[in-house]
């Protein structure tokens, strides 16, 4: 009892006060994410009871075997006029579930109510959507749970910067898009500029160790950005193809140079902040340690790095195309086609963030002996 | 010239200047990585097999490639691989149940005009595939914590043999809570570029909040980015108790 008592006599009043401004938040959350129904312009029905009707087995032009079900759902109105009537509607789902699911009873759908009422009087209507805000609130509580119970104030430092960087990368985002005078990779760069400042500062404080980090991030990402720029234009983009952002009414080139710059810049601030931390370690632990022994122990903790760095940002990219790539093979594509079309992108973008890790190797390291040499000259 | 092929030449120049022979190994690990996902979604494609055992076989493929390939077979890679399959079966039945749930398998209404000339009725089973999708983008973020942890517990132990378990622990927790930021940001920062596109697509399509919040893309690239950020917070300690675990009994046997 002593071991859980424990924990508790130890908490100051600013503890105590953040663990219950946290639970409030949560319950509050909670509560309103599970009646939110008149926040929501769309029609929200909620499946009451559900009756399977049709079982049939289909086979497609590839051979494959897939099962199809109809269920008939009886939902209640949860919003809008119709409030509290009920809705007859009729799903058509696959065993597979690649585009349709199966519902049960308790789901909320969006729907659309259908003008006229059947024969019997009653409602009828079609699917839209499932409404999964509660699914995506619950999760995003646990994952600040998990944080803040491992990490403590690290992880709450995090989370906060995580939030911070979502929005401003929204607001770069509208930015963009409201102003066509700037261009996107002008407004990414801005933010790159913010967020490195923003996350390296939050976690590391105001010191030079930062400051070297947040230098070595940003010539790292501009000059791996430059890389892939000169690469892409020497090559004429031959080998990549764009298919997959041809939703964009944008110009998908930009939007992809965007995205690498952005997507690489938390792997290279990592890899520059743990080569400035061991640089001013090494210095604070011995004030005359030679710039030979610097640059040897740096390039050492660079080579350690760089290879699951580079691993964390591959996977990162490459998994997100597991279901296209499948889809793509079970209908027939060849191989080839299937992964220039689904992969070409990924891999660009999981390479030219390699080279950036990479360079920040070097960079960090010369940075960091650059900000010692000067506390050197001064003390 | 292929610019993939560019890239590739450009970023193995540069790890074998700066790596050396390290280098190299860690550029022929991305080759090896990228051979055995390709074999698990070819073998996935066939309805008879179950995806989330595969999952779990590659993953351990790939543990062993990064921890053992790239490093040697030694005692701080020996626990951080034992915690890396903990976490990752622990995570993949979390994922499993989140997915199923919040039904964000497969794919959303804003791809079908993509799909419109594919055949849906596969016979695979895409909530599995889904989940298998999730911990595969975040293995290389979990095994990175991993042998971060379990490299200085290693040290610390070497330079002082009389170290108690207890405070092993902790320091493996407090080097997890010093890298726990970055590592987050990392992962943040890579999804936020590979999603850029969509965001992008969101904003242009004038979709309201309530709208993309409830989207199958968005909220399968969100539940994505959240359980990563579980998954690279929950190692810490598991690798932590792991290795204390695994340097006391050493140190038990060899009194």
């Amino acid at each position: 009892m002593n071991f859980i008592l424990n924990p508790f006599k130890k908490l100051t009043k600013k503890q105590i006060l953040l663990y219950v401004l946290l639970a409030f938040c949560f319950v509050a959350s909670i509560i309103f994410v599970n009646n939110n129904y008149s926040f929501y312009e769309r029609p929200i029905a909620k499946v009451l009871k559900t009756t399977l009707v049709e079982t049939n087995k289909v086979t497609d032009m590839h051979n494959n075997k897939d099962q199809l079900y109809t269920q008939q759902m009886v939902a209640e109105i949860k919003n809008g006029d119709k409030k509290g009537e009920q809705i007859h509607l009729t799903n058509q789902y696959s065993a597979s579930g690649a585009y349709d699911q199966e519902y049960h009873v308790g789901n909320e759908l969006f729907v659309w109510i259908d003008a006229n009422t059947n024969e019997e009087g009653v409602l009828t209507g079609s699917i839209k959507n499932v409404k999964r805000d509660k699914y995506l609130l619950i999760v995003a509580w646990m994952f600040i749970f998990t944080l803040l119970i491992v990490g403590k104030k690290q992880g709450l430092f995090s989370i906060v910067s995580l939030g911070v960087n979502a929005v401003l990368l929204s607001y770069a985002l509208d930015m963009y898009l409201k102003t066509s005078a700037i261009s996107l990779i002008v407004a990414c760069s801005i933010s790159a500029i913010l967020f490195t400042a923003i996350s390296l500062l939050l976690v590391n404080g105001f010191n030079e160790k930062t400051y070297a980090a947040i230098i070595a991030t940003l010539l790292a990402t501009f000059v791996s950005l430059f890389i892939a720029y000169l690469v892409l234009w020497i090559t004429s983009e031959e080998g990549l193809r764009y298919e997959e952002m041809q939703f964009l009414t944008r110009p998908p080139q930009t939007v992809f140079m965007a995205g690498v710059l952005v997507g690489s810049l938390g792997a290279v601030m990592d890899v520059a902040i743990t080569m400035s931390s061991s640089i001013f370690g090494l210095y604070e632990k011995n004030n005359h340690i030679s710039i030979k022994a610097l640059t040897t122990s740096g390039m050492e903790i660079g080579k350690d790095v760089m290879g699951t760095m580079t691993n964390i940002l591959f996977f990162a990219y490459i998994s997100g195309s597991i279901p296209m790539l499948i889809l793509y093979m079970k209908n027939g594509s060849p191989l080839g086609y299937t992964l220039s079309m689904n992969l070409s992108l990924e891999l660009a973008r999981a390479l030219a963030g390699g080279i950036g890790i990479v360079l920040t190797i070097p960079i960090g390291l010369y940075i960091s002996i650059f900000f010692v040499n000067r506390k050197r000259a001064k003390s | 010239m292929n610019a993939l092929f560019c890239l590739a030449a450009i970023l193995f120049l540069l790890m074998i200047w700066i790596g050396g022979k390290k280098g190299a190994k860690s550029f022929i690990a991305l080759f090896l990585n990228f051979a055995v996902l390709l074999l698990t979604v070819l073998i996935m494609t066939d309805p008879t097999a179950n995806p989330i055992i595969l999952t779990l076989i590659a993953c351990t493929i790939i543990s062993c490639i990064n921890l053992f390939f790239i490093n040697e077979v030694n005692n701080k890679t020996i626990t951080a691989f034992v915690s890396t399959i903990i976490t990752l079966a622990i995570l993949l039945f979390f994922i499993v149940i989140v997915t199923e749930i919040s039904m964000i398998q497969g794919f959303g209404e804003e791809e079908t005009e993509e799909l419109s000339m594919f055949s849906l009725y596969l016979g695979v089973d895409f909530v599995k595939i889904g989940a298998a999708m999730i911990i595969m983008s975040t293995i290389g973020a979990i095994i990175d914590v991993a042998i971060s942890i379990a490299s200085p517990m290693r040290e610390l132990y070497n330079h002082n043999l009389q170290v108690s378990r207890k405070d092993l622990f902790s320091f493996g927790i407090s080097i997890g809570r010093d890298i726990l930021g970055t590592n987050t940001n990392t992962l943040f920062f890579a999804f936020f570029g590979g999603y850029l596109a969509m965001l992008i697509w969101f904003k242009d399509l004038s979709y309201s909040l309530g709208d993309i919040v409830n989207s199958k893309i968005f909220s399968s690239e969100m539940i994505t980015i959240l359980c990563a950020g579980i998954g690279v917070a929950l190692i810490i300690p598991i690798t932590s108790w792991i290795t204390a675990y695994y340097l006391d009994k050493t140190r038990e046997k060899s009194q």
